[in-house]
C-alpha cells in the first residue's frame, strides 16, 4: 500500500517535473503491486567505524600507488560490487552478488561516507550487481534476470518504500532456464545515444555449440541495448564470454568493455581483454577464441566468424578484469585525462595468484592501448587476498572510488593535498 | 509427501557409503595442502570468501567426496568446479574432503524453529546443519546459492534422487523463502584440534 502511494506521487513527478521529462519510462505502473513488500521493512545500517574499519585501513597502508596519490577508506559496504555515483553527487549506489543494494552517503562532504544503508529494503533483489544512472537521475539496477528503474532515486532513497518500475520484467532478460549464479553479475550504462547497455555473461567456461544460436538471439555472451522505455531491444555486441565492466569513451562515444577469459588452459593463457567496439554487431571472438588470439580447444577445428575484433589491450591471464571507467576528473595529473581505470578482481585458481589491483590504460591518438598497474598490494606474501577490487567510479571532485567485495569496502583514491 | 522422501534416505546412506569405500581414506593434513587451490573461493577453513561459493567447512566428508567426484566425471557441472575437479586424483579428493570435514560447523538460529521450511528440515536440519551424510549444511549459505541449486534441481541441470523430486514441486517464491531461511542463520566454522 505504501509503495502504491509512492507510485502515485512518482507518476505526478514523471508527468510534471523537468527532472524526469527527458527520459522515457515504461508504462507499467500496475506491475508495482506484484513486487513483494515486507510491509514497511526498516533499513539495515552498516557500522562505519570500529575494529573492522581499522583492519581495512591497515591493509590500505600496504597499497602502492604512483607518487602523489593516496588511498583511503571511503565506506564499509558489505559485498561491494559495481557502483553508480548519483549525477547530483548526493549518493552512491553499490550493487552486490547477494540480495542487497547499498546507498552510500557522504553528508558532511569530508570525502568519507557517513551513512551506508540498504536501498529499497521492501523489494526482493536477486544478484543486483549492476546499478547505473542516467544523467537526469534515473537509477537502473540490472539483476540476474530483471532490470528495475527508479526515478529520482537520489531523492527518494531516504524512504524504505521507493517507486520502482520494470524496465525488463523478471524472467525476460534471459530465458530462466539459462540463469546461473556465476557469470550473471550484470553491469549497465547509459550510452551517448540515451539507450541502456546491459552485459549478459554466458554461464559456461566455453559455451557449447548447441547453445550458440539461442545465445546469439538473446545476446547472452554479449551486450544488449534498448530504449529506456524498455522497447527496441537488440544485441549490440557478440562473442563475449563474461563482461563485467564497460564504459563509453566521453570523447568518441565508443563502447569499451572488459572480458573475463577461459579457464583451464594453463596459468599463462589466455590473456584477459579490454575491448574497443566501434560499430553495432561486432563479434569479439568467444567461444572460438578463449582470450586474445588463443583458440579454445573446443573450437580449434571450427572456422571462426569473419571480422572478429581482437582486444585493444591484453592483460595478464586469469587476473579477472572487471569494472572500468574513463577518468573524467581534473584532480589527477593531465596524463590521466580520459585514461581508463579498471579493476582486476584477482585469479581464483592460478598457481601464483595475479590481479587484485587497479589498472590504468592509456589510449593514444591511433587507438593503441597500454595497460599498467596503478594501485596494487592486495595480495600478501602468502598469496592470500587482503582485498579484491571490483569496480572504479569517478567522484565529482576528481577523485575515484574503488569497490572491493572481499573486504566489503569502497576506497577513495585522490591526488595532491 | 515429504515423509515418502525421508523414508528413501536409507538408499542415500548406502549410495554414499559405497562411494566412500571406493576412495582411499582421506588424510586431513595432506588435504590442507590440496585446499590451497580451494581457498580463494571457499576459504582455507571452508568459510566461503565469495557469494557464489558455498561454505564447505564441516560438511560431511561423504558429501564433499560425492560432489567432487561428480564434478570430475561430469555428472555435475559448474564452469569453475568442473575445471578444478578434473585435475584431482582419488587421494586428493579424499584428502581435501577429510580436511574440510574436519572443521566444525556451528549454526546459530535466532528465528522460531517451527517456521523452518518443512520440505528441508528432515535432511538439512532446521538450523541448516545436515542430519544425513549425503546432504550439505545450508546454514549461512548465500540465499542466491541455495536458490540457484534448487532451480538447478527443478530444471534438471543437477540431479539427485531426493532433491529432484523435492524441487520439482516448488514455486519460485517457495524456493526463495527456503533459501532466505537458511541464509539468515549465522554459521561459524572452527578448527578441530
Amino acid at each position: 500500500m505504501k509503495t502504491l502511494t509512492c507510485a502515485v506521487a512518482i507518476s505526478a513527478l514523471v508527468a510534471g517535473s523537468a527532472l524526469a521529462q527527458s527520459a522515457d519510462v515504461p508504462d507499467n505502473l500496475e506491475k508495482l503491486s506484484n513486487f513483494q513488500t515486507t510491509g514497511g521493512a526498516g533499513f539495515t545500517y552498516i557500522e562505519q567505524g570500529g575494529s573492522y574499519a581499522d583492519g581495512i585501513k591497515k591493509t590500505l597502508e600496504q597499497i602502492k600507488l604512483p607518487d602523489g596519490f593516496k588511498i583511503e577508506l571511503y565506506a564499509v559496504v558489505p559485498d561491494a560490487r559495481h557502483m553508480a555515483v548519483g549525477p547530483q553527487g548526493i549518493v552512491t549506489f553499490v550493487g552486490t552478488r547477494k540480495d542487497k543494494v547499498w546507498s552510500v552517503t557522504d553528508r558532511n562532504k569530508d570525502r568519507v561516507a557517513d551513512e551506508v544503508k540498504d536501498f529499497a529494503p521492501s523489494l526482493t533483489f536477486t544478484i543486483p550487481n549492476g546499478p547505473c544512472f542516467s544523467k537526469d537521475g534515473f537509477l537502473y539496477i540490472a539483476e540476474q534476470n530483471r532490470v528495475l528503474l527508479f526515478p529520482a532515486a537520489e531523492f527518494f532513497y531516504e524512504s524504505p518504500d521507493v517507486a520502482a518500475f520494470n524496465l525488463v520484467a523478471e524472467g525476460e532478460l534471459i530465458p530462466p532456464e539459462e540463469a546461473s549464479f556465476n557469470h550473471t553479475a550484470r553491469v549497465c550504462d547509459i550510452g551517448p545515444d540515451g539507450k541502456i547497455y546491459i552485459s549478459l555473461g554466458q554461464p559456461f567456461n566455453v559455451a557449447p555449440a548447441d547453445k550458440l544460436e539461442k545465445y546469439a538471439k538473446w545476446g547472452i555472451g554479449g551486450i544488449i541495448r534498448m530504449n529506456t522505455d524498455g522497447t527496441g531491444r537488440e544485441v549490440y555486441t557478440y562473442g563475449v564470454r563474461n563482461s563485467v565492466g564497460q564504459d563509453f569513451d566521453p570523447q568518441t562515444g565508443d563502447l569499451w568493455f572488459t572480458d573475463n577469459q577461459v579457464d583451464g588452459m594453463g596459468d599463462d593463457i589466455p590473456p584477459g581483454e579490454i575491448n574497443h567496439q566501434t560499430a553495432m554487431g561486432q563479434n569479439f571472438g568467444a567461444p572460438w577464441y578463449g582470450g586474445g588470439s588463443v583458440r579454445t580447444n573446443e573450437y580449434k577445428t571450427e572456422e571462426p566468424p569473419a571480422d572478429i575484433v581482437m582486444p585493444a589491450s591484453e592483460t595478464i591471464a586469469h587476473a579477472a578484469d572487471l569494472g572500468m571507467v574513463f577518468y573524467t576528473g581534473k584532480m589527477f595529473p593531465s596524463k590521466y585525462s580520459n585514461a581508463i581505470f579498471s579493476a582486476q578482481h584477482g585469479s581464483w585458481n592460478r598457481t601464483t595468484p595475479v590481479g587484485a589491483r587497479v589498472m590504468v590504460t592509456f589510449v593514444d591518438d591511433d587507438g593503441n592501448a597500454i595497460t599498467e598497474p596503478f594501485a596494487e598490494g592486495w595480495i600478501d606474501a602468502n598469496g592470500e587476498y587482503l582485498g579484491r577490487p571490483v569496480d572504479v567510479a569517478n567522484l565529482r571532485d576528481g577523485s575515484i572510488l574503488v569497490s572491493d567485495d572481499l573486504a566489503g569496502a569502497l576506497y577513495r583514491i585522490s591526488y595532491g593535498q | 509427501m515429504k515423509l515418502i522422501h525421508v523414508t528413501s534416505l536409507a538408499g542415500v546412506f548406502f549410495g554414499g557409503a559405497v562411494l566412500a569405500q571406493d576412495l582411499p581414506v582421506g588424510d586431513p593434513a595432506a588435504g590442507r595442502k590440496v585446499a590451497g587451490m580451494c581457498q580463494t573461493c571457499h576459504g582455507l577453513d571452508g568459510y566461503a570468501k565469495i557469494p557464489i561459493a558455498p561454505h564447505i567447512g564441516g560438511e560431511p566428508a561423504g558429501y564433499l567426496e560425492a560432489q567432487l567426484t561428480a564434478f570430475r566425471d561430469g555428472t555435475r557441472e559448474h564452469e569453475m568446479m568442473s575445471i578444478v575437479a578434473k585435475g584431482l586424483n582419488d587421494s586428493q579428493i579424499a584428502d581435501v574432503s577429510a580436511w574440510y570435514a574436519d572443521q566444525i560447523a556451528t549454526a546459530t538460529l535466532t528465528a522460531d524453529k517451527a517456521a523452518a521450511p518443512a520440505a528441508c528440515v528432515a535432511c538439512h536440519g532446521a538450523d541448516g546443519i545436515a542430519l544425513v551424510e549425503d546432504a550439505p549444511n545450508l546454514a549461512g549459505e548465500t540465499n542466491i546459492y541455495i536458490d540457484t541449486q534448487l532451480k538447478a534441481f527443478r530444471g534438471g541441470k543437477r540431479v539427485h534422487e531426493i532433491m529432484t523430486d523435492i524441487a520439482a514441486d516448488m514455486t519460485d517464491a517457495e524456493i526463495r523463502a527456503a533459501a532466505d531461511w537458511y541464509a539468515a542463520i549465522t554459521l561459524t566454522i572452527t578448527a578441530s584440534e
